[in-house]
């Protein structure tokens, strides 16, 4: 990191902002009443939490019989929806991880809530798994360990058994990371609070005084855990594409499916960090911390991973035609002309169409047209992996069980059920804990405040411009 | 110290060098045994393929930085515009191998021969992309495209130098090329692989290939620039360019070696997991008759870099970053030999079969050229000395050009508006280092 700042970068926080106001700017959502907004929505959520409750109570009572799933396709909104969430749930860890490692600056504006929402993004993704047992009573049986069942163990040779392992790692870790960047800022609620709430931030800011060996080890540790997690953040995705490209199906045994999955991942969590952090920072009224800057530098990043994924399914398309292999060729033909063809056509205006108009200035910066990318992204990647599943699944080797899907009103439920727990959880995270990292911002300040950088800046020593 | 002599006395050592990989080249050509000058063509091929990708993908990531507003490289940008620079007698290079094609002096890749094509259903499926035309005009047309995006780069960079100004209009206009660059460069760049590299062994795929080779071309890139970073620095230029830049550099070489094991894993694990012929042959072949290429190439660009530079000690000190960067330099050019020797040696012995067919010697001499593909192959099996000569012949010319372009112009460009960020780079601050860091 340097302490001479390019004349051209924007600052990153607006307003003239000092030490104080930071505190207070982003402490404030976390002491006072809730706004009707937030009663409004967390409303809709908990109805959502609800109906995800009931829809699961019924697959549980009734039996996965209540889905759609038939013998040729055996994997439909379930397994959809849980590469759609632990995709969503990569954008967190990458722009804490990652982006730390670069020293990125920007990332201090959206990484808390980035965080939080990858380890619910997480949660809502590890429901599915388990429900689509069937026998979820048994879930125990995913866990190696020395058993009463005889020689029956898990299958190691299985990329799904690697899920288990590569998942509840990502989500300690990530879960680590999110927690040891709020132990300062939970210390400085704590310190502006009274009663049982003190006594509570207390307990949870693990006695943080702020004492100069703590930020010593807490800089030691980020860096650990960024370091960590950056093969985290490839794995996890990995591996799930692994569940599929292992496997000698046509259309799912590919080997770009690793790296393509995993920045299809990215892609769709900025996509939902869009989504949250658009709406967080007009109702929280943080404009001036998640500024224009950072929603444009996110949609760079859309606009980048949005490409890459558009390399990756014409260079699948592509490949599948020179391979000369028949099957192959004809599960591409049956992607795009076959019975699935609308999904194809939303997973491609989606995902790598669409967020062309990123390149013009304009769109970048602006609010309406990020919004709605971002929820365009989130339709085109969920498109993308019910592309891969049940488009796949529905034309095999044997045309004589060939069939087609639709999901039930379970599946259906569930889907938006977990939207519902998603939404939920976040909603209260942004009542209890400061939704971007107060003790970050303060250290990017004098670098990237507007009264020391950029277009409005006085002369001031560390915003000058070059040495020489 | 900001303008590059390139000494008469470098010169000479640099041509000699020349010399002998041209002397290796002849000897290759004259004393090989395989048909159609197989060894003589694959490194030929191999060379070409592996110098000009590197100065291809630097060029990517520099307009990678440029995009993504990166300020740390500012100083020593001029090296990676000048290692770009080799696209040019990279493609000259390739023109020999065109000409070579269209007047049938090689065979070098089997879709090349009609007879095979026509009573091959896989090849005449693939014909419409593999077949001259393609291979010339891809060539031509899209290393020409990426030497226009190298030279506009280039002539905004030296314009800022001469006429930048408070507004910073030739970095505004350096954005937009470089971003333009970028996607083109990133479809653009996988067809010609699957041309130059996949297509030699022209019945295997993987979708995966692109972006492995490129990966491998990267972290090569990564390592050469340290290399002439440290090596203009003993000369007493670069004053400036501190171990704090050279870490980041260090740190790109070390990262992308973790990444290019990572598409390794997952291009070698889908496919001995899925277990299908067509595929597994790539690797069958390989992992028996190229044992020591096979491991080696995960020992030398995995093992090797990832011990050494995991520190962050080591990515600051001269001598680990010398002696990983030569490894991982000579490991991705190994990398490059293992993708196209076998499939090479492959096709050799078909066109060796084919004829002797011909030649009315019948099955026996055909059976015999088969059976041979198990045994040892001069310049095949393993890179024999013709093999390391030609390379350090072609890393001569690579950093003759290299070097050359480098007095074209001042070493530091001026009125870059990162220039500052650059001046002050720091990465990490050590307590008690023993020399000063960068703080003017």
């Amino acid at each position: 990191m340097s302490t001479v700042v390019s004349p051209i970068r924007e600052p990153l926080i607006e307003g003239g902002k000092t030490y104080h106001d930071i505190t207070e700017d982003i402490a404030a959502p976390t002491e006072r009443t809730p706004s009707v907004a937030w009663v409004l929505a967390f409303m809709v959520a908990v109805s959502g939490l609800a109906l995800y409750v009931f829809c699961l109570g019924w697959t549980i009572w009734n039996g996965i019989g209540t889905w759609n799933l038939n013998r040729t396709i055996g994997w439909g909104w379930d397994i959809t929806n849980f590469v759609w969430w632990i995709g969503i749930g990569h954008a967190g860890t990458l722009i804490s991880a990652i982006l730390l490692l670069f020293r990125q600056k920007w990332r201090t504006g959206v990484n808390r809530a980035a965080e939080a929402m990858t380890i619910f993004a997480v949660m809502c993704a590890g429901q599915f798994p388990l429900i689509h047992m069937g026998r979820i009573w048994l879930a125990f049986f995913i866990f190696p360990y020395p058993n009463t069942r005889g020689p029956l163990w898990v299958n190691f040779n299985s990329p799904l058994l690697w899920d288990v392992f590569a998942i509840s790692t990502y989500f300690t870790v990530s879960l680590l990371f999110w927690y040891t960047g709020l132990v300062p800022d939970l210390a400085t609620l704590r310190d502006r609070s009274k009663g049982l709430r003190r006594k509570l931030y207390d307990f949870f800011s693990f006695g943080w005084t702020g004492s100069a060996k703590h930020w010593q080890r807490w800089e030691s540790l980020s860096l650990v855990l960024a370091g960590l997690a950056t093969p985290l953040v490839l794995s996890v995705h990995t591996i799930v594409s692994f569940d599929f490209a292992t496997s000698v199906i046509p259309g799912w045994h590919t080997t770009i499916f690793p790296p393509y999955f995993v920045a299809g991942a990215i892609f769709s969590g900025f996509a939902m960090v869009q989504t949250l952090m658009v709406l967080t920072r007009k109702v929280l009224n943080l404009q001036e911390y998640i500024t224009l800057s950072h929603i444009e530098s996110m949609n760079k990043v859309i606009l980048v991973t949005g490409s890459i994924v558009g390399v990756a399914y014409l260079t699948e398309l592509f490949i599948a035609w020179y391979s000369g292999y028949i099957y192959e060729q004809f599960a591409f033909y049956n992607r795009v002309f076959g019975p699935y063809y609308w999904a194809y056509i939303g997973m491609m205006s989606c995902n790598v169409l669409s967020p062309q108009i990123f390149w013009f200035k304009k769109i970048r910066r602006s609010i309406f047209w990020t919004f709605v990318m971002s929820i365009f992204v989130n339709i085109g990647m969920w498109f993308e992996r019910f592309v891969i599943i049940a488009t796949t699944l529905a034309r095999d080797y044997l045309p004589s069980s060939w069939s087609y899907y639709s999901p039930t009103w379970v599946e259906i439920g569930l889907f938006v059920g977990t939207l519902g727990l998603f939404f939920t959880l976040y909603l209260i995270f942004v009542r209890v804990a400061p939704v971007i990292a107060i003790a970050e911002v303060k250290a990017i300040l004098k670098s990237a405040g507007d009264q020391f950088t950029g277009a409005k800046a006085q002369q001031h020593e560390g915003a000058q411009q070059q040495a020489h | 110290m900001n303008q590059f002599t390139f000494e008469s006395k470098q010169k000479t050592v640099l041509l000699s060098f020349m010399g002998l990989g041209l002397l290796c080249l002849l000897l290759t050509f004259f004393t090989d045994s395989q048909p159609m000058h197989m060894r003589f063509w694959t490194n030929l091929l191999h060379n070409t393929v592996f110098f000009t990708g590197i100065a291809f993908i630097i060029l990517f990531f520099l307009a990678a930085n440029i995009t993504a507003w990166a300020g740390w490289y500012t100083l020593f940008k001029r090296v990676w515009e000048s290692m770009a620079s080799f696209m040019i007698p990279g493609l000259a290079l390739f023109l020999v191998i065109i000409a070579g094609m269209w007047l049938g002096w090689h065979e070098l890749y089997h879709w090349m021969d009609a007879d095979t094509v026509a009573n091959d259903p896989v090849l005449a499926g693939k014909s419409s992309f593999l077949n001259k035309n393609w291979y010339t005009f891809g060539t031509l047309i899209i290393v020409g495209v990426w030497i226009f995006f190298a030279w506009k780069l280039r002539q905004l960079s030296l314009e800022e130098d001469k006429m930048g100004g408070p507004q910073f209009s030739q970095h505004h206009r350096m954005r937009i090329w470089a971003a333009a660059f970028l996607p083109l460069a990133g479809f653009s760049s996988a067809a010609l692989i699957w041309q130059w590299v996949m297509s030699v062994d022209a019945h295997w795929y993987s979708t995966l290939f692109a972006w492995y080779s490129a990966a491998s071309w990267f972290v090569a890139a990564g390592a050469f620039t340290i290399l002439l970073l440290i090596w203009l620095k003993s000369k007493g230029y670069y004053s400036e360019v501190t171990k704090e830049h050279l870490h980041d550099v260090g740190k790109y070489v070390f990262a992308f070696s973790v990444f290019w094991t990572y598409l390794w894993f997952s291009q070698y694990m889908l496919i001995w997991y899925a277990n299908n012929g067509e595929e597994t042959v790539y690797f069958q072949t390989r992992h028996q008759q190229y044992p020591v290429l096979f491991y080696g190439n995960l020992i030398l660009n995995f093992v090797m870099p990832f011990l050494i530079l995991m520190r962050n000690d080591t990515k600051r000190k001269n001598g680990t970053l010398i002696f990983a960067s030569l490894i991982v330099f000579f490991g991705h050019w190994i990398d490059y030999f293992l993708m196209i020797k076998p499939g090479a040696l492959h096709t050799a012995h078909e066109l060796a079969a084919a004829h002797g067919a011909e030649a009315a010697h019948g099955a026996e001499h055909a059976a015999e050229a088969v059976h041979h593909a198990s045994n040892f192959a001069a310049g095949f099996t393993i890179p024999g000395l013709l093999e390391i000569g030609t390379m350090l012949g072609f890393a001569a010319l690579f950093i003759y050009v290299v070097l050359n372009k480098l007095t074209q112009a001042p070493l530091v460009p001026a009125n870059d508006p990162y220039l500052g960020e650059s001046e002050h780079h720091q990465v990490w601050y050590e307590f008690g280092e023993d020399e000063e860091v960068a703080h003017h």
